[in-house]
């Protein structure tokens, strides 16, 4: 995983706090066990103490761990706060006229995404979103639930039947990025994967034109062959 | 008034035969029959759950391997959670405490031996019906099948139903179980067993039925509303029409939450028991191990959300769920201070139940610390769903379930038996299942924490950069599996073959030591005024001083204190 968005900058921040909190305790616990297992065998001599501890050093290591654990959630609030922030479209990006992010709907279902821009084209399995821009993805699902899991990006959400989830992320390169589905979907579960392409403002609103008057030329098509009576 | 008291015992002048001892086995309300059941029926479905692990680690062996079809590897996924959990973990745990605890109170028995009866014979038919499924099809929705993937309308043939009969007669039996034997420990102690002298294991199992009590029934509420829909045209997990998808996913996580908590709950306090015996000095704070374990089986069931972090919920619940999540470091951290603490200054004696404790209490502390990271609501959208979620669970689970069940085996086969298992083989057996929990487990830390591996799915792709890492971890679990048949080789050999135990062959401290081994029925012929948490203790030291006085011999017949 390589972060792209300022939102996983934070959570990538947030894993190494994790991966330090989680080293503590198992060097903690292992390197006491595998002290007290070299030290004190019968065969060394040892004489077992017949003394127990008492409240005050329970007291002391009780208050040591509450510390650690109140530690760990206070920075993992700040930085998680700080991953849920709306980004601001930088200057590079597409800004709309009253400044709000780009909303795209997408739509999982068995077993592909489908996205729907602004403009009423659509595309499925690839979105495409113009760089440095504030996106946000209105993650539904038309049957089973999905995860949306595209990680240099944006952590991953769930897409549940009724609900709506968000995905909130902002580009900052051009690229392609690609992501898997999360949670098991049914037999083609492991073909649901998605990829995002990251463009510059121009490209996405060709891309976008190029989709929509694509789409309404099928359409039309369609629609002049059943009034022609023909069965497409 | 017949000359005979009991003419049905006699035929023709001599005892009438028993009876083949599966049909005593199968019959028998006793506890210690129902806990031999529980026991080895959970320890042939781990040999199972294994085998399918084996399977599906195979096919993830190298990258777009086509071993396994993909509905041939869900099935095997669903079957492995469903053996793993319902028919290993659960009811090894539950029939350790059933077999054991009654004994360790100083009880003649439990105090509604028919209920557990049938609870153990709801889990045997549980068990039939999960691995029937074979026949038609089983299960495809996996190891927690998510609404509202098991609707009918996305999964049509049998697999679902069977899935849901099996755990839902087995959770039943589990209630059953655990109501007798919280029964039994309010009501059934010795004389002079306060709640405070109660031996940890006991306490243990006290708390695990009251955890059974309050998680079982939630599961069976679910299970109930899901066969409803399947079967009956329900609505409770559809969307639309009233239904909610994410009602599943509360319900079975606060089971699911509940049980991982039992499971160590369980191996926390047998390990507590095996520390103190073989570093021969008590536990360095009961009171504190007591309270923490209660303290472990509330919030552990209480960061059920821990496993939703992902799912359309508010960020309020998500933060709830890690505050509750990271709550549970005190009251671990205290148990393993206590448990280190207790071998500190002790004279430990390196045998095979200690070694296995010791084990587990590396494990579950690697598990836990990557259950840390899983909670911390940030890092937890990017690991959730991840083979990091595998691994994590898996050095807790194993840790505790196998790890240390395996103690708790070494540690109280004599007296099921008669006869210790085989030293050797069990140390062997423990340096395999060392090596093979590592390798298989730590590459999966890795391919799901830097790469992002996806868990369930059947095949992954060599472009990914996690080839090497799922290669590491077949091997390991090939390992792994070794390791674990070694132990089941041992105990099934040492049954009849091992070294003759005695009645209390490590110098063990709580009553179950104090009757023979295997026990009668009846478990014990007469028992001690308990006058502190180490009876046994008291008993030697008694029979110590009286031997000291010369010219005072014991009185008594038998060695009661």
């Amino acid at each position: 995983m390589a972060p792209h968005s300022p939102g996983t900058h934070q959570i990538d921040t947030l894993l190494w706090i994790g991966f330090l909190a989680a080293a503590i305790v198992v060097v903690a616990v292992n390197v006491a066990l595998f002290y007290a297992v070299r030290r004190y065998r019968v065969e060394r001599g040892a004489k077992p103490r017949q003394a127990t501890g008492g409240g005050r050093v329970q007291f002391q290591v009780a208050g040591a761990l509450t510390l650690f654990a109140v530690v760990i959630f206070v920075v993992s609030i700040v930085y998680t706060e700080k991953a849920r922030e709306t980004p601001a479209t930088g200057s590079a990006g597409l800004v709309s006229a009253k400044s709000k992010p780009l909303t795209i709907e997408a739509t999982g279902q068995q077993w592909l995404w489908r996205y729907d821009y602004p403009n009423g084209a659509f595309s499925y399995y690839k979105l495409v979103v113009p760089v440095d821009t504030a996106v946000v993805l209105n993650l539904i699902s038309t049957d089973v639930v999905h995860t949306w899991n595209v990680p240099d990006l944006s952590g991953k959400r769930d897409a549940v039947p009724g609900k709506v989830n968000h995905v909130i992320f902002r580009a900052e390169e051009e690229g392609n990025f690609v992501g898997q589905s999360a949670t098991l979907s049914g037999q083609a579960y492991t073909a649901m994967r998605t990829e995002v392409e990251v463009v510059s403002e121009d490209e996405y609103k060709a891309f976008v034109a190029k989709q929509k008057s694509e789409i309404e030329a099928a359409q039309k098509r369609v629609v002049g062959v059943i009034q022609n009576g023909e069965v497409p | 008034m017949s000359e005979t008291p009991h003419p049905e015992l006699v035929v023709d002048g001599f005892p009438k035969k028993g009876r083949p001892r599966w049909i005593e086995l199968a019959t028998s309300a006793d506890h210690k029959d129902i806990g031999r059941v529980l026991i080895c029926g959970s320890l042939g479905f781990l040999f199972l759950a294994a085998v399918e692990m084996i399977l599906m680690r195979l096919q993830l062996a190298a990258p777009e391997n086509s071993f396994l079809s993909p509905v041939g590897f869900n099935r095997l996924l669903s079957e492995y959670g469903a053996t793993a959990i319902f028919f290993f973990a659960l009811p090894l745990v539950l029939g350790l405490f059933y077999y054991v605890a009654p004994l360790q109170i100083g009880a003649r028995g439990t105090a509604l031996p028919r209920l557990g009866q049938i609870g153990m014979g709801l889990w045997v038919a549980g068990a039939t019906a999960l691995y029937a499924s074979f026949l038609f099809t089983p299960s495809e929705a996996g190891i927690n099948p998510l609404a509202p993937l098991t609707e009918l309308a996305f999964l049509s043939n049998n697999g679902v139903d069977a899935w849901a009969t099996a755990t839902g007669l087995a959770t039943l039996g589990f209630v059953f179980i655990a109501i007798d034997l919280l029964t039994t420990i309010r009501n059934m102690r010795a004389p002079g067993m306060a709640w405070r002298r109660v031996p940890i294991f006991a306490w243990a199992a006290a708390v695990g039925s009251w955890l059974m009590l309050f998680i079982g029934p939630v599961l069976l509420a679910a299970l109930t509303m899901l066969m409803i829909d399947r079967n009956y045209d329900g609505v409770f997990f559809a969307d639309g029409s009233g239904g909610a998808p994410l009602l599943w996913q509360h319900l079975s996580w606060i089971f699911y939450s509940g049980a991982y908590m039992l499971i160590l709950i369980f191996a926390l306090a047998a390990i507590a028991e095996i520390v103190s015996v073989f570093a021969a000095r008590p536990l360095f704070n009961r009171g504190v191990v007591m309270g923490s374990l209660a303290a472990i089986a509330v919030l552990g069931t209480l960061a059920w959300m821990q496993n939703m972090l992902t799912a359309p919920i508010g960020i309020g619940w998500m933060y709830f769920a890690m505050l509750m999540s990271l709550a549970l470091i005190v009251p671990f951290g205290l148990i393993f201070f206590n448990l280190i603490a207790t071998m500190l200054g002790g004279a430990l004696r390196m045998r095979a139940p200690l070694l296995f404790a010791i084990g587990a209490i590396s494990a579950i502390s690697i598990g836990l610390a990557g259950e840390i990271e899983q909670s911390m609501v940030g890092a937890a959208w990017q690991l959730k769903n991840t083979t990091d979620a595998t691994a994590s669970t898996h050095f807790a689970l194993v840790g505790g379930a196998v790890f240390g069940g395996f103690a708790a085996l070494h540690y109280w086969f004599p007296k099921m038996t008669g006869r210790t298992m085989g030293e050797s083989l069990a140390r062997i057996s423990f340096w395999t299942m060392a090596v093979g929990v590592v390798v298989t487990f730590v590459p999966l830390f890795f391919a799901g924490a830097e790469e992002g591996q996806v868990i369930d799915a059947y095949k992954f792709f060599g472009h990914t950069g996690v080839n090497a890492y799922n290669l590491i971890a077949t091997i390991g679990a090939f390992v792994l599996f070794a390791g674990i048949v070694m132990t089941l080789v041992n105990a099934i050999a040492s049954r009849e073959g091992g070294p003759d135990a005695g009645h209390d062959p490590w110098g063990g401290e709580t009553l179950e030591w104090f009757t023979l081994s295997p026990p009668e029925p009846h478990n014990f012929d007469v028992l001690p005024d308990v006058r502190s948490a180490r009876p046994m203790r008291d008993i030697r030291a008694a029979i110590a001083y009286r031997s000291a006085r010369a010219e005072a011999p014991a009185r008594e017949s038998q060695p009661v204190a």
